[in-house]
């Protein structure tokens, strides 16, 4: 076991990055059974629904994805990814871990909270099945806050591990 | 005096209600107006009526063989068979036997009265259990009927009928008592111990007009529940025009104004305004997206759709004034 494997900075970097893709998976899970179980209810009583609700089960699956996406990109700073093995301060280890651990915070309570408003959009669907546009409206707009964590996660990542950019920025 | 009711904190979502509670976004979507009642006042011929139903949740109990006169068992079934459908589909059985429990209360009713010839009412007893009940097996009775009978040391074959329908209708009450406590619900909590306080009030009122001593009540009615000390009230006071004050909150408001009413029709208006104003309450719940209160009261409005349909078709065949019926019609959910 080599010292550079057993580096504070780059375990945080993976402990941030397995949190990120962990909790968010976690969630998008939690949040498709919670729309799939209401869902499954209204097809009992009217299948030729299915197509109206399908959109609105597999919205919550998106946090996942970001999750993935925001994981992948903090596993880039340890040169994993990349076969190597680069060298990560405590500091910037530190940094990505939180960052990781906030992008998955935010990914699995917007999935749970996505699937509740998915499923209240069910039952309105199931109600007057002519609504199906806009109660995927409601849903959406919880999917709001999972991107803007995801871009959050993006530019932290950018600015901390290239300064360069954030001074060309503000400049 | 009752200052406040049960206070009703808001409803948590339950995930494990999500399947029932999505089927029951599809049966809100079934349920009847209070149009569609009036339009069936309205029709002249039993056929124009049979015709209004196409596309109702009774509309497949309705064959053309079935007579009219058989409709109120006909809706009966319905129901049953529909809130024990949703039954299993519930993680918890209880917001389904709070309505379904109802008949098994009357069957017993009957089984003791010793009356043959008495139509089975579906429930969560069976008509197995019914009988061994009127040939004096009490093994079978409900928990908290059993429990009244063995605690009091009561006889129920030297009983009078009137008694022993006191002894039933007491443990209905504390049956429903008992299971609402399962649940954790404030909302259904609130609502049954509504509707355990005016079934109290209701049977010691028309007990009162029948020249009864509410005495009966004190030492066989009761324990109840918490209302014990009120129900033992307005049962010292035997004046209904006193009770409003000793129970006032909604019920009580109810009451004060069933009392200004012609006096023959006091008690079924009391009776009607709160079955009303419980569907209202219950009505709180329709914006859950999961949870035993949406179940509880999907089923408060469909029994009380039922009722309706019972009333109107009923009142039609015996040529009842319309606006009578019009006027006796429960309030709808939805």
């Amino acid at each position: 076991m080599t010292p550079e494997w057993i580096e504070i900075g780059r375990g945080l970097c993976y402990a941030g990055a397995g949190l990120a893709f962990g909790l968010a998976g976690a969630g998008s899970a939690w949040g498709i059974a919670i729309a799939a179980h209401a869902a499954a209810g209204v097809m009992r009583e009217k299948p030729e629904l299915f197509g109206r609700m399908l959109i609105m089960v597999a919205l919550p699956g998106t946090q996942g994805f970001y999750g993935f996406i925001a994981a992948i990109l903090i596993m880039t700073q340890t040169g994993l990814i990349g076969g190597g093995s680069l060298k990560v301060s405590l500091g910037t280890g530190l940094a990505l871990f939180f960052i990781g651990l906030g992008d998955g915070i935010a990914q699995l309570f917007s999935a749970v909270k996505q699937g509740e408003a998915s499923a209240a959009g069910i039952s309105l669907v199931a109600r007057r099945p002519e609504s199906a546009g806009r109660a995927i409206l409601f849903p959406a707009f919880v999917e709001t806050y999972a991107v803007v964590a995801l871009l959050a996660t993006i530019l932290f990542i950018i600015f901390l591990t290239q300064p360069s950019v954030l001074q060309s920025i503000m400049k | 005096m009752r200052t406040s009711g049960h206070a009703i904190s808001p409803m948590k979502y339950r995930p494990e209600w999500g399947f029932v509670c999505g089927r029951i976004s599809v049966l809100e979507g079934k349920l009847l107006s209070r149009e569609f009642f009036h339009s069936l006042i309205e029709q002249h011929h039993t056929d124009d009526i049979f015709q209004h139903f196409n596309d109702t949740l009774i509309q497949d109990y309705l064959g053309p063989g079935i007579p009219w006169e058989d409709f109120s068992s006909v809706a009966d079934q319905c129901f049953y068979d529909l809130a024990v459908s949703i039954r299993e589909e519930c993680p918890s059985p209880v917001p389904a036997n709070l309505f379904l429990i109802q008949n098994d209360y009357l069957n017993i009713k009957s089984a003791l009265s010793g009356m043959e010839g008495t139509v089975f009412l579906p429930g969560i007893m069976s008509p197995e259990k019914i009988e061994s009940i009127a040939d004096g097996d009490l093994s079978d009775l409900p928990t908290s009927f059993r429990q009244r009978v063995s605690g009091g040391a009561l006889d129920l074959s030297e009983l009078d009928e009137s008694v022993s329908d006191i002894i039933v209708d007491g443990s209905y009450l504390r049956h429903l008592l008992a299971l609402v406590e399962d649940i954790k619900s404030p909302l259904i909590l609130s609502c049954v111990h509504d509707r355990v306080l005016a079934y109290a009030v209701s049977s010691m009122w028309r007990a009162l007009r029948q020249g009864r001593d509410l005495k009966q009540f004190a030492d066989y009615f009761i324990p109840i529940g918490e209302d014990d000390p009120l129900l033992l009230e307005i049962a010292a006071a035997q004046d209904p025009s006193a009770w409003p004050e000793a129970i006032g909150g909604e019920i009580g408001e109810i009451l004060l104004n069933a009392l200004q009413m012609p006096f023959d029709e006091q008690i079924s208006i009391f009776e009607l305004k709160v079955a009303n104003a419980l569907i209202h309450s219950a009505a709180d719940a329709r914006i859950e997206t999961a949870g035993p209160e949406r179940v509880y009261a999907f089923l408060a409005g469909f029994h009380a759709e039922i009722q309706n349909l019972k009333l109107v078709v009923s009142g039609r065949l015996n040529r009842i004034d319309r606006d009578v019926l019009a006027q006796r019609l429960r309030h709808v959910y939805g």
